[in-house]
């Protein structure tokens, strides 16, 4: 049986399909930004209690300030991505979301115990002592799990041939295990977040943002650190992902595809730059490298989600209807926003003090 | 057809998008509504010199973020993560259609958000007019997050013009739109004064408490009014077609119908309890109970609502089973297993009767009925047909007769190979009671 057969027929689409592609990358980059934070920040808290000692507790005093609104802004800001991606690829996230419905409806459910869960660390992190502990190894242990949930239905929704173990499970239990991808493009993920949470822990050294009595100092070399390690691991892990990949689709970042493969030296020499930067302390130096870096990633992403479905689909694919006007109402209404926020963050700027809880 | 069903024979018949449907919207239109009460009571408070009041919106807008924004902003995009795997054509279809309105919709998601952590972390410690800006900034976002979903949600029930011009305007502005944003500003303002009085029970000052109970009762009694008009409007704007699905064709309309004329009184009523001084432990049980009044109540509006739909999903588009009415006539020709993507067969033979009838339900069927499931469960519906030519001529019957079902959707050995496995399949009958009968048959039955 050909698995093109499977494939839902999709909708059309209102304007051209670069619209939406612009705002995908856009604001998957936001969410990704504001994920690792999340994610890496909760693990690097974790590691600290683990580690224990007065400068590591108040690391994780500092970050369980943070945690709530990184939990908050990371669930906000998927939600753009994830409705970019149902009207670029729909056909594809619908079907494989169904096959793994079990898991995929639990998302939600389980992100709430986790939110929670990191809103009782920030409120009654000194009542709590010794239970601590098991409250952010609760979270983190829901986030990772969340993380590996994603990257199952992220592979899952590529492959429509898999797409036939359906028809022995109708129940929405499946998963993409077999898949020799799945593993180090998640670890690709976790560990990358661990980096990322690092710069953004020094970034809040860095601009005196903290909140809790750590040092400005601390902070900053300890997040530069965590980048530090984070960032070689991830090389090494780079390079799993890419060998793991089928051969076709490794090829377009090995010499088949001039633009495939400029973006996996680009990343390369940036990871490389990054590490050289952090290792100096160039804080933000290593800030802008690590940027550039993932908007290389985020495209090197995209370039193997087009390979995958090379045979199947491409976006030009997609009908258009030509409904102008609604755009001119998302546009508009984006300005506003960014304008809203902006004159909220600088009334909120103009008194650092936060309330006292 | 197009897309794969998930299989959830108990927790089929709707059962998980009520679940979460129902907690989300009692929650999510308290998030409209209550940015309104804490500006409101915040600048009463700085009028009033009042420390004590002043501590209280405080303390409420701590109960209001963990609320809101956990529960209700994460079951929101939950509801969205329901229907796309209990619905992916119609969500599908949504998505596509509504595109930028979801994506403005977002851009208020973030500008509540963002509002509300500066509101809460910043309180008594930002400029008291600069801090009452981002009360009113936050509530309209939360409002406009309302206007926009409003039109989204109406579009299923009454898509008015659409149908004819495909046009995004018309299927926003469609004829429910402006009722049904009246009535639901108005229940959420409503919603303020009801959670207003789980945070006041709580409260040790009793002078304050009462205070606060009858100015909570007030936001109860006061926007009813705006919530009675609406759906009442709601109800006239209704096109002829809907009105009668609601209260004169579905079985079970009787009840959520009943169920919201006896509950809207008595959560007036029970508000109203609370504006007179009574001991602090009945106020703090009795706060719950009325939450839980108001989830029954907008829990009957809204299977009111959604039952109008009967049969579609979409109305006049799409039925509920996901198959849109443009494809009724292809589907009739090549057969239903022949027209879907996601089915292992693509005709009926002797061998695999059984298996089609099941893939038949599931596709057709399950979407509203359940087996052995709380929601409209299927066993006690079939329980008195015994024979297949029986079922088979009620199958038949479906759409014609009873308009709020819709049709059985393939050719006549498809719909033999239902009605089999509903009469003698082992899934829907405690216990089997009859031998299958072949495919062969279902020609000399007609």
């Amino acid at each position: 049986m050909n698995p093109a057969a499977l494939i839902p027929t999709p909708d059309a689409i209102p304007v051209p399909w670069g619209w939406f592609y612009v705002l995908l990358m856009l604001t998957f980059l936001l969410h990704l930004l504001v994920m690792n934070a999340m994610l890496g920040g909760g693990i690097i808290a974790l590691i600290s209690t683990l580690r224990g000692g007065n400068e590591n507790s108040l690391l994780c005093k500092e970050f369980s300030y943070k945690w709530p609104y990184t939990i908050a802004f990371a669930v906000n800001m998927g939600v753009a991505p994830l409705l970019f991606v149902q009207v670029l690829y729909g056909q594809f996230i619908y079907s494989s979301s169904i096959l793994m419905a079990v898991w995929w409806f639990s998302i939600f459910g389980i992100l709430i115990l986790a939110y929670y869960s990191a809103y009782i660390y920030d409120f009654k992190f000194e009542a709590l002592g010794g239970l601590r502990i098991f409250m952010i190894e609760f979270s983190v242990l829901i986030l990772l799990l969340v993380g590996f949930l994603f990257t199952n239905n992220m592979t899952l929704m590529l492959q429509p041939d898999k797409w036939f173990a359906f028809f022995g499970n109708t129940g929405g239990t499946l998963l993409n295990l077999s898949d020799p991808t799945v593993i180090p493009r998640y670890l690709h993920f976790v560990i990358g977040s661990v980096a990322v949470a690092g710069l953004y822990l020094a970034l809040i050294g860095h601009f005196n943002f903290a909140k809790s009595a750590i040092k400005k100092e601390t902070l900053i070399n300890k997040g530069m650190s965590y980048f530090t390690i984070a960032t070689s691991i991830e090389i090494v892990f780079g390079f799993w992902f890419l060998l793991a990949l089928p051969k076709e689709i490794m090829m377009v970042f090995m010499g088949k595809s001039a633009y495939g493969t400029g973006m996996l030296v680009i990343g390369i020499v940036l990871a490389l730059v990054a590490l050289y930067f952090s290792h100096k302390r160039h804080l933000i130096s290593t800030c802008i490298c690590t940027l550039l870096l993932m908007i290389d990633m985020i495209f090197m992403r995209d370039l193997v989600r087009v390979a995958y479905l090379k045979p199947y689909f491409q976006l030009s694919d997609l009908t258009v209807t030509s409904e102008y006007s609604s755009l001119m109402l998302f546009l508009v209404t984006f300005v506003i926003g960014l304008a809203m926020i902006g004159y909220m963050l600088k009334l909120a700027l103009g008194c650092r003090k936060e309330v006292t809880k | 057809m197009n897309y794969p069903v998930w299989d959830l024979t108990t927790f089929g018949g709707g059962f998980i998008i009520a679940f979460v449907a129902v907690v989300h919207v009692l929650v999510s239109h308290f998030a409209v509504g209550g940015g309104l009460f804490l500006i409101t009571l915040e600048k009463k408070a700085y009028k009033d010199e009042d420390a004590n009041l002043l501590g209280y919106v405080k303390k409420h807008s701590k109960f209001f973020l963990l609320l809101t924004m956990v529960f209700g902003g994460l079951t929101g995009v939950g509801i969205w993560w329901t229907i796309a795997l209990l619905n992916p054509a119609a969500t599908s279809a949504l998505i596509h259609i509504f595109v930028f309105g979801w994506a403005a919709e977002w851009v208020f998601f973030v500008g509540e958000i963002v509002a509300l952590f500066i509101y809460f972390y910043t309180f008594g410690k930002m400029d008291r007019k600069n801090h009452l800006i981002i009360g009113w900034i936050y509530f309209i976002c939360a409002w406009m997050s309302l206007f926009l979903i409003n039109g989204i949600i109406d579009f299923m029930l009454t898509p008015g013009a659409w149908i004819e011009t495909q046009n995004f305007w018309d299927g926003f502005f469609n004829p429910t739109f402006w009722p049904s944003l009246v009535f639901r500003t108005g229940l959420s303002l409503v919603l303020c004064g009801v959670f207003g009085f789980v945070t006041a029970a709580f409260l040790k000052n009793d002078k304050l408490r009462h205070k606060i109970m009858v100015t909570c009762a007030g936001w109860v009694a006061v926007p009813f009014v705006l919530m009675l008009a609406g759906g009442w409007w709601y109800l006239a704007a209704l096109p002829e077609v809907q009105k009668t699905i609601i209260f004169e064709k579905s079985p079970e309309m009787g009840t959520y119908l009943s169920a919201l004329g006896w509950l809207m009184p008595i959560l007036f009523i029970a508000s109203m309890i609370m504006a007179l001084r009574l001991p602090q432990s009945f106020q703090k049980g009795f706060c719950f109970v009325i939450v839980g009044i108001s989830l029954l109540y907008f829990g009957a509006f809204e299977f009111t609502r959604e039952g109008g739909r009967r049969p579609f999903v979409l109305y006049d588009q799409m039925y509920a089973n996901q198959v849109y009415i443009d494809d009724i006539p292809k589907i009739q020709e090549k057969g239903y297993l022949a027209s879907s993507k996601w089915i292992n067969h693509t005709e009926v033979t002797d061998d695999n009767l059984m298996e089609v009838g099941h893939d038949l339900f599931v596709y057709q069927c399950s979407v509203c009925h359940s087996v052995d499931g709380p929601m409209n469960n299927i066993k006690p519906l079939v329980a008195n047909y015994d024979s297949v030519f029986g079922m088979d001529a009620k199958l038949n019957g479906l759409g014609k007769i009873n308009n709020y079902m819709p049709h059985f959707f393939g050719n006549r050995s498809e719909r033999w190979a239902l009605a089999n496995y509903i009469v003698n399949g082992p899934d829907l009958r405690d216990p089997p009671h009859h031998p299958r009968q072949a495919v062969s048959q279902s020609a000399s039955s007609h």
